[in-house]
């Protein structure tokens, strides 16, 4: 639960979670509701919301809580058409293709990416500030959508 | 006994003139994700065709598509699915999902799943297996991107269901079977009568768990892409006679399934069921069952 609760302040956000509802199943951890808590036993494989998983002391979010994170007030960047699909391909950002910026626009900071129609792509690691007249990219690509193409290989 | 004469001359006995069938490609919009005007129209801005599917709420055919559509930023965010169209008839036939603790008994690679968790509106609880563990990954990426929220997924056989200890109010039967030419080009060459009987056998014991865990008042939906009446009409004759079973009236795409399979004049009921021939779609079978009610 820390190590959740860790990643998502650093995007600048707070989300209650239900620390009753959190189940760990190995390094994975999943947000039940209580008609799942009550039919659950515990050699399930998948459950409710999957909120990410731990490797190696790291947490690795998954995008339903990047959704989740995305709903309250935290770090975004929304992003263009073109941009969204280079973002989801992989890409970082430049500035070029950012619309809008809302909460951190701190050097080091995480922040999300959101395209035009407010839908989380992903997130990423802020470079420079977006309002810095500088060429280049501006916010590095940690995680994108565009994974669930490159799980499938 | 194989080869396409073979099946073929079976089919003709059925009642139906072999022919050969494109497949189309077909999405499903997850309604819950997204409104289906707002996604038709993101869709038709990247130069993607749809074709509204006559006799499916959700379903669109792509008619043109400049790339594929497993690969739009609308797919990633789980605004739609690709689900072919006759593969989205079953999950349509239950009644008042909504609430409902579900069994989806084989359940990978998950296109159901999330269907029923559409129309669930994300209430109620699935209950997902499947046998194959490698199946399961890719059976929780559907979730995760389709945003799924009411689903507990297990490795387990389906023919197991009863250790969960579970009584269902809906189960969905969408059992591995002989699939059929129209999605698989090698079908004549690689399939022969008795894989299709070993596919029966496991349904039938597949058909006995789920009737072991279905609440009195419950529905099974059975569902193959098989079109071997061994899969089909014949197991169905055979629940109807061995499990309690009865075959509910549903009203879909399809014909009425054949009483007389081989000179078997099989169970009146078993006529409720549907059988698709290829032809707008790949080949399929389905029906809905209901427990027998007790008579005194």
């Amino acid at each position: 639960m820390r190590q959740i609760n860790d990643f998502v302040s650093r995007l600048g956000a707070r989300i209650n979670l239900d620390k009753n509802l959190v189940v760990k199943k190995q390094n994975r951890y999943f947000l039940l509701n209580k008609n799942l808590k009550r039919l659950i036993s515990k050699d399930f494989f998948y459950a409710g919301v999957y909120l990410g998983k731990t490797k190696s002391g790291r947490f690795f979010p998954s995008f339903n809580l990047l959704r989740m994170i995305a709903e309250e007030k935290s770090n975004k960047i929304i992003v263009d058409g073109k941009t969204e699909w280079l973002f989801i391909c992989g890409r970082d950002l430049f500035k070029q293709g950012i619309i809008n910026v809302r909460g951190s626009k701190g050097k080091g900071d995480h922040t999300l990416i959101l395209n035009r129609h407010g839908e989380c792509l992903g997130f990423g690691k802020i470079l420079c500030s977006p309002d810095r007249e500088k060429e280049g990219v501006v916010v590095k690509n940690i995680s994108d959508i565009g994974d669930f193409l490159r799980r499938e290989k | 006994m194989s080869g396409k004469e073979f099946f073929v001359s079976r089919y003709e006995e059925l009642g139906w003139k072999y022919e050969d069938v494109e497949q189309k490609q077909a999405i499903r919009i997850n309604s819950v994700n997204a409104r289906k005007a707002d996604v038709a129209k993101r869709l038709e801005s990247l130069w993607i065709e749809l074709e509204k599917i006559p006799f499916l709420e959700d379903g669109y055919w792509i008619r043109k598509s400049e790339f594929s559509v497993g690969a739009t930023s609308e797919y990633l965010l789980g605004l739609y699915s690709i689900q072919e169209a006759a593969a989205q008839i079953p999950v349509t036939l239950f009644t008042g999902l909504k609430d409902k603790i579900v069994l989806d008994a084989c359940a990978a690679p998950g296109g159901k799943t999330v269907q029923l968790a559409d129309l669930m509106q994300n209430t109620g609880v699935i209950i997902a297996l499947d046998v194959k563990k490698r199946r399961l990954i890719a059976l929780s990426n559907q979730l995760e991107r389709c945003r799924v929220r009411n689903a507990i997924v297990y490795h387990m056989d389906a023919r197991q269901a009863s250790q969960l200890k579970i009584k269902f109010d809906r189960i969905l039967l969408d059992v591995p079977c002989s699939g059929n030419f129209v999605t698989d080009k090698d079908w004549f060459n690689k399939r022969t009568i008795k894989d299709v009987k070993k596919n029966a056998k496991l349904q039938r014991e597949i058909l006995t768990e789920a009737a072991k865990v279905l609440k009195d008042d419950g529905e099974i939906v059975y569902a193959t892409c098989s079109l071997e009446p061994e899969e089909d009409e014949l197991n169905i004759d055979w629940a109807v006679k061995n499990l309690n079973l009865q075959v509910e009236k549903i009203s879909c795409y399809g014909e009425k399934a054949s009483t007389n399979i081989f000179g078997k004049q099989l169970d009146n009921s078993v006529e409720n069921c549907r059988r698709i021939w290829p032809r707008q779609t790949q080949g399929f079978f389905a029906c809905k069952l209901k427990k027998r009610a007790c008579t005194q």
